[in-house]
Formats: structure tokens, C-alpha cells, sequence
């Protein structure tokens, strides 16, 4: 009896897992079921699967310059951003797990509720802002006011990183006459490679993925490409198969970086969260 | 790896160094880029929200002080009332039904053996897909006439939906498509959150006797307790600025049936040319999460101080 429990509990626990894989992966399969198949063909249900296999919507919307230059304008902000944050976040998370300052509860707070205001708070002071500076549509306009999330972030994933860094080889940097920043340098940054690179790959995502700021902060010269993929938003009504391939497009970049990086990005989501 | 002690964040005496100096001064010189950028790009968007929300501006040359009148206009009329509310509602299906299977399915993720990796891997997915293609994805599968979703419908005998095409439907339709989207977020850090979790209390319990949903009840949800807070206000928030999918979807329609507070500031500020107008409904707005944020962090540390966040910290 008890094993017979146990078999078909087995085989309900798989029996879930495989059905959340399978609603969790037909709308993207679906995308590029549209994206690859003759207009036509997309709108015929029950769906014709031995329908002919076409590159021509990819080959239409990479022809489209705008939205070309949405991608190569996007690789351009997430790099910008992703330099910024980290070179920003990494020592602040080291003056914070290693220092004793009386302000570094207030610091806390303040940077998490930096991180949970609504974008819109930002974006229409920036805006104005920008128009005088001469930041409006630029890549670094962009890739500075993303701080404003990436930052807090990187530094709360840093500083659990840090605080798994064992005191005693920091220590002894210091008695080899190391300064504070040597110790950063030659110590830190080594040590937690892996969660820098975690830090880096989260940070990534989310700009390339970023739409409410870029909409609002860029127009023709900086625009990225989920502002873009937006504009296909129209097509909705018929050309599905352009829409679709513009999407697989601004989304292949990140599902490849996740196949590669899976293990970092694991790492970096649940980390700062269960370790607090 | 998560109960084992922390190194003490104080190990370095930074007064050591040289008696002449604070001690706090190394700290600060690392934190000064952060303090500097941040303090900038936070502060600044504040004040000037605070203090434009007080004129009449219109992006023009018109620029007179109204006082409180933009608040007044705001509040008093229903559209701020009804827009807040449906921004409520779409933060609240969503966090609890995602909330939900999240939970459940890290538990089924937790007990399987063969293939856990890869199935872990796959349900990662929607995590990498930006919220608009999210929201064309969708889009193209809800189609009420040419959709996949209306036509499995069909086969299983059920009435077609119109889906985003109706006010009584729509907002339903993107909670679930934002269901789709996130639930991978808290799955995936329960999912760590359980497998974090020391075996002892579970294997007392049983020998004590408790069947499973006992054990689930009484051990594992209690020790589980401060991840699912942490992603509990995480979402909650997340949520509430939600912009993306109903921008991409639906753009607030069918006659604002789905429009939320920031799809709302985007067509105040950016259609009507209302900046005060818009940074009026922004400063309530952030007074709100502020709040809800500053709630979360006094449950969490009341928590904490009653001994019940100690296991995964």
C-alpha cells in the first residue's frame, strides 16, 4: 500500500511540474509558431502545422532601421547601466557590510524605498530636467536615471555576497598593509566573482527589458527596443507574424543569456531574499 | 549555507587606521558615488514633484501658483477614486493568486527528484521576457476571433471570452496574463526558501506522528514565514505600478475598465499635457507606497524580534 501511495504521488508531483512547464512555455512557442508562418496560415484554427516554415517577417522588421537601431541602442543602455550600477553599488556595499557607520539603517530604508517609488515620480521632473541638460534621448541620460532601481539592487545583492566573505582573509590583507580599497580590490572583487556576475546578468535583464522610462526619456536617437517592440503594438489588429518576430528578437538576447547564465541568475534572484 | 553564522560585518576597526580620523570617514568615502547619484535622482524628482503639484503647468510658459487646488480637483472627482481602486484590485488578484501557485508550485519543485534542475530552469522563463512582449503575446493569443486560448475554448465546450475586448473581462484577463508573467518570482524564491529550511523540525514532526498537511500547516509555512513576507511586499508593490501589460494590452481601455495609476499619469502628463495635473497624482501615489513599504518593515522587524525570522537569516 505504501509504495503504491507513493507511486502515484510521484506521479502527480511530475504529473503539475510538467503541466506549469507547459503553460509556462506555450505562449513563447506560440510567438514563434506566428512568427515563422505566412500570415495567412496564423489565422486558421484548428492551427496547420505542416503550414511552409518563413524567415520573411524577421527579414521585414530587421529591415525596418528604427528597429534596428532600437536593438543596437538598447545594447549600448543596458552596458552604459550595467558599468554604472556596478561601479557605483560595489564599493557602497563594502563601506556597508564592512564598516560600522551609526547611518547604515537609514541608508537601508532610504535605499529601499528609492527602489519601490513609481517610475512616474522620476520620469516628469527628469524630463523636464533633461530637455535643459540635453540628456533627454541619449543613451547615458537613460543609463544614469536607471540607477535609480539598479543601484539599490546590486548594492542589497552585493552586501549578502560580501557578508559570505570569511573575516579572516580580509584581516590579513590588512596586516600585509593592504588600504581599504586594496582590500576591495585585490580581495572582495575576486572572491565574489560569480555574484558580481550574478549581480551584472539581473541588472541586464532588467534594463533590456526596462519599457516605462524609456518611453517617456527617448524618442528617436536613444529609443530602445521594447519601445520598439511597442511600436508594433498597432499590428496587433493583422500583422501578427511582424509583431511576433519583433518580439522573438528583443527577447532572444536575454532568454540566451539565461540559458548560459541560468545558474547566476538562480543565485542572484534568491539570494538577497532568503539570506535577508 | 543559510544558517551557517555570519562573518561580523565590524571586523575591520576602520579606527585602527589612524586615531586622527572619524571612524566612520573610509565608510563614507565608498558610499559617497551612491550617496551622491541616488540622493540626487531621488531627492531632486521628489521636491520638484512636491512643489510643481502646487502650480497650474502645462509644459508651456503658464506657470501660477494654485496652492493645494490640483489635490482638491483630484480627490474630489470620482475618475482618481475609480482608477485607484481598480489599481488595488489588480494588485490584489494578482498577488494572491500568484502568491498561491507560487507557493505550491515550489512545493511540488521541492519533492521531485529527477529533473528538478531543468524543470526549475524552464519555469524561469517568463522572468526573461519584457513586460510589453508579455503583453503582445497575449494580445495575439486572447484575440477574440483569431485567438488559440478562445479556440481551446471551444474544444473543451466552454463559450468563447472576450477576453481584453470587454470592461467586464478585461482587468481579469490581465491579472491572469501578469499571473503568467511573475508567479516564476515567487516560486523560484520559495523554491530556495524551502530548501534553505534545516530538517529537523520536519523530521520531529513526523516521528511525532503529523501527517503531511499537518507538517506543511504547523513546521513548514511558520519557518517559511519571513521569504514569504519579503516576496509578499516585493510583489505588492511591483504590482501596484503596474504600467507595461496594461499599456501594451489594452492602454487603460475598454472606457478606462483597466487603466491604473501610472497608465493614468502616463495620459495626464503625455496626452492632456497636465505635468502638475500628473505630478499631483504621483506624490499621493508615493505617499502610499511609502507607507505600505514602511508598514512592511515594522511587521518585518517585529518578526524578526519575536524569534520567528531567525531561521533563514
Amino acid at each position: 500500500m505504501r509504495t503504491l501511495g507513493n507511486v502515484s504521488r510521484g506521479i502527480f508531483t511530475y504529473g503539475v511540474a510538467l503541466l506549469a512547464v507547459l503553460v509556462t512555455l506555450f505562449p513563447i512557442v506560440w510567438l514563434l509558431n506566428v512568427a515563422v508562418r505566412p500570415q495567412r496560415e496564423v489565422f486558421k484554427l484548428p492551427p496547420d502545422l505542416s503550414a511552409p516554415l518563413i524567415l520573411r517577417h524577421f527579414q521585414a522588421v530587421w529591415a525596418n532601421e528604427g528597429f534596428r537601431e532600437s536593438f543596437i541602442n538598447s545594447v549600448w543602455v543596458t552596458s552604459i547601466g550595467v558599468a554604472l550600477a556596478l561601479a557605483i553599488a560595489i564599493p557602497a556595499a563594502y563601506g556597508l557590510s564592512r564598516f560600522r557607520i551609526s547611518t547604515k539603517a537609514v541608508i537601508g530604508v532610504w535605499l529601499l524605498l528609492v527602489y519601490m517609488l513609481p517610475e512616474f515620480l522620476f520620469i516628469l521632473p527628469i524630463y523636464a530636467l533633461y530637455q535643459v541638460l540635453g540628456l533627454y534621448d541619449t543613451h547615458v541620460g537613460l543609463a544614469l536615471i536607471y540607477q535609480v532601481h539598479s543601484v539599490p539592487f546590486a548594492i542589497w545583492l552585493m552586501r549578502s555576497f560580501f557578508r559570505d566573505v570569511p573575516g579572516e582573509l580580509d584581516d590579513s590583507a590588512r596586516i600585509d598593509g593592504c588600504s581599504y580599497f586594496g582590500t576591495l580590490w585585490r580581495i572582495y572583487i575576486p572572491v565574489t566573482a560569480p555574484g558580481i556576475a550574478a549581480t551584472a546578468i539581473l541588472t541586464a535583464i532588467w534594463i533590456w527589458n526596462e519599457l516605462t522610462i524609456a518611453l517617456a526619456l527617448t524618442f528617436s536617437k536613444a529609443h530602445t527596443i521594447t519601445v520598439g517592440v511597442s511600436s508594433f503594438r498597432g499590428y496587433a489588429a493583422m500583422r501578427w507574424g511582424e509583431m511576433a518576430a519583433a518580439s522573438i528578437v528583443a527577447i532572444l538576447p536575454m532568454l540566451l543569456f539565461a540559458l548560459i547564465a541560468q545558474k547566476y541568475i538562480v543565485k542572484g534572484l534568491t539570494l538577497g531574499s532568503v539570506k535577508g | 549555507m543559510a544558517s551557517a553564522p555570519q562573518p561580523q560585518a565590524h571586523r575591520i576597526e576602520p579606527a585602527r587606521r589612524g586615531a586622527t580620523r572619524p571612524r566612520f570617514s573610509a565608510a563614507y568615502a565608498f558610499l559617497l558615488p551612491t550617496l551622491l547619484i541616488l540622493g540626487f535622482f531621488s531627492l531632486y524628482p521628489i521636491g520638484y514633484s512636491a512643489v510643481l503639484s502646487l502650480y497650474d503647468w502645462n509644459w508651456g510658459a503658464r506657470m501660477n501658483f494654485v496652492g493645494l487646488r490640483n489635490y482638491v480637483n483630484l480627490l474630489s472627482g470620482s475618475e482618481f477614486w475609480q482608477i485607484l481602486g481598480q489599481t488595488f484590485y489588480f494588485a490584489g488578484g494578482a498577488v494572491i493568486i500568484e502568491m498561491t501557485l507560487g507557493l505550491g508550485l515550489a512545493l511540488i519543485v521541492h519533492q521531485l527528484g529527477f529533473g528538478a534542475n531543468i524543470i526549475r530552469t524552464l519555469l524561469l522563463t517568463p522572468l526573461m521576457v519584457s513586460g510589453i512582449v508579455v503583453a503582445l503575446i497575449w494580445k495575439v493569443m486572447l484575440d477574440p476571433m483569431l485567438g488559440i486560448v478562445n479556440y481551446f475554448l471551444g474544444l473543451a465546450g466552454l463559450p468563447p471570452s472576450p477576453f481584453l475586448g470587454s470592461q467586464a473581462t478585461a482587468m481579469n484577463t490581465i491579472i491572469a496574463i501578469d499571473a503568467w508573467w511573475q508567479t516564476s518570482f515567487v516560486f523560484i524564491i520559495l523554491l530556495a526558501g524551502l530548501q534553505s529550511l534545516p530538517a529537523e523540525p520536519h523530521e520531529a514532526a513526523t516521528v511525532d506522528g503529523a501527517n503531511s498537511w499537518q507538517t506543511f500547516w504547523f513546521v513548514t509555512l511558520p519557518l517559511l514565514r519571513p521569504v514569504l513576507f519579503t516576496v509578499l511586499i516585493f510583489r505588492t508593490i511591483d504590482t501596484l505600478k503596474v504600467f507595461d501589460i496594461v499599456f501594451g494590452t489594452t492602454g487603460g481601455g475598454p472606457r478606462l475598465a483597466t487603466e491604473v495609476i501610472q497608465t493614468m499619469t502616463y495620459r495626464t502628463a503625455f496626452s492632456y499635457l497636465q505635468m502638475s495635473q500628473a505630478m499631483t497624482i504621483m506624490v499621493i501615489f508615493s505617499v502610499i507606497i511609502v507607507l505600505i513599504s514602511l508598514i512592511y518593515l515594522k511587521l518585518e522587524s517585529q518578526g524578526e524580534a519575536s524569534g520567528r525570522g531567525k531561521v533563514t537569516t
